[in-house]
């Protein structure tokens, strides 16, 4: 019950996420599948000599963390015995489950005793990034959240914090899907992806700001799952705040995380954040919630 | 003088004007049918069967800059090689297809000649 107030946003995308999943007996399948890649990967961890009480760095730690939290790793380094699923996932999740293998379960031995730039070079992990972003899964998943949630097509002009190189085809495909006209700015300081994002604006009609001084005013800003990959937090929420009227602020948190979390932090993540941690900060730079429709795995709410 | 008729992107589904010449229309209203190519506004190609009365009968995508002489390598990862595949036998569909060819490349995923 509790679990069903605390994100009640979510089953506002119970048709989407089964479908993603190929039904309800999928999405079972799925958390099963997830359960099993989670107890594998910190098996695997031991097994290569780390310490549970005294992991060897943040990878291994954050692998520890989630699997405490979802009691899969218990007392005395012992690891909760979670049977492989008999069926395979769905052919979305399938994709998925392909890439924690790739990324985390077939190199943890080598996450034990080395850091992750030292196991996966810039330009794989850029790669990687690039598929898991343009995954179908990840796809519909955001596009669902903007259209069903966020409802961005209500908004004229949009300002897309941390677009990356997916989140601006998806945000203005809801429009379209809608019907709707939206100006859409995508803002990266990262210059790698400004240069890639440059490349999709004029053939996709939207602008692009390599900086916030380049930004204007906005009806909405989204900031969807940006924080995790940010020097400051805060101060990336204040700068929104200054340019935007409302924002719709999607984050993963680590209550209810799966090794998908383990996962974006080998590709680079620098932080993982709690609900009430991102509410706070959020607060902090001048945000007032409107409706929040999710506490975990993912933060969603609406701030203005 | 000339028709404007809209198509579906077979892409990406946006809705996109195309004009249809007046040769274009003598020749449907010769052989029937015609086929003629297109883009949408986001550079889609798509091949379009105009009929008689210069309505549009169909949009088939057109799979664009195959490349032939691109192979993948055992570096790549089992999760993305069959979007690999895909891509380079048919060519990128999307933009997302066009830059992971790209990053696969950089990453040392897929070599071309």
């Amino acid at each position: 019950m509790k679990t069903f107030v605390d994100n009640w946003g979510l089953f506002l995308l119970a048709r989407e996420l089964a479908e993603m999943a190929g039904g309800l007996r999928g999405l079972k399948l799925f958390m099963q599948h997830e359960q099993y890649k989670l107890a594998a990967a910190v098996r695997a961890a031991l097994e290569c000599g780390a310490d549970c009480r005294r992991p060897p760095n943040e990878v291994i730690a954050l692998l520890f963390d989630v699997a405490r939290r979802k009691e899969l790793l218990k007392e005395g380094c012992r690891v909760v015995n979670v049977p492989e699923p008999k069926k395979p996932p769905s052919r979305f999740a399938a994709e998925y489950f392909q890439m924690i293998d790739d990324i985390v379960l077939d190199k943890i031995c080598e996450y034990v005793a080395k850091s992750p730039s030292d196991v996966i070079s810039e330009e794989e992990a850029s790669a990687y990034y690039q598929a898991l972003m343009s995954a179908p899964f990840y796809v519909a998943f955001r596009r669902a959240i903007y259209s069903k949630l966020a409802k961005l097509y209500r908004y004229s002009t949009i300002l897309d914090v941390g677009a990356g190189t997916q989140d601006p085809l998806d945000i203005l495909s809801v429009c379209e899907m809608r019907g709707a006209k939206c100006e859409l700015t995508a803002l990266e300081v990262d210059r790698k992806f400004c240069t890639d994002l440059e490349k999709l604006a004029s053939k996709h009609g939207f602008s692009v700001a390599c900086g916030w001084e380049q930004l204007g005013r906005y009806d909405i800003a989204v900031v969807q799952n940006v924080l995790h990959w940010a020097a400051d937090p805060l101060q990336v929420l204040t700068a929104a705040r200054k340019h935007a009227q409302r924002m719709f602020l999607s984050q993963g948190v680590i209550e209810g995380a799966s090794i998908a979390f383990v996962m974006t932090k080998i590709l680079g993540a620098v932080r993982s954040l709690s609900w009430k941690e991102v509410e706070a900060l959020a607060k902090q730079a001048g945000w007032r919630p409107v409706r929040r429709y999710a506490k975990y795995p993912d933060y969603l709410a609406l701030f203005k | 003088m000339s028709l404007v008729a809209r198509f579906k992107c077979p892409a990406c589904s946006v809705e996109a004007p195309v004009a249809l010449t007046s040769e274009l229309l003598k020749q449907a209203a010769e052989k029937g049918a015609v086929r003629a190519l297109a883009r949408c506004p986001r550079g889609h190609a798509a091949v379009l069967t105009v009929d008689q009365y210069g309505n549009i009968r169909s949009a088939l995508p057109v799979y664009e800059q195959a490349e032939p002489d691109c192979e993948i390598t055992d570096k790549a990862p089992v999760s993305v090689r069959p979007r690999l595949a895909a891509i380079l036998e048919k060519g990128a569909i999307t933009d997302a297809d066009a830059l992971l060819l790209e990053k696969a490349k950089a990453a040392g995923w897929v070599i071309c000649l």
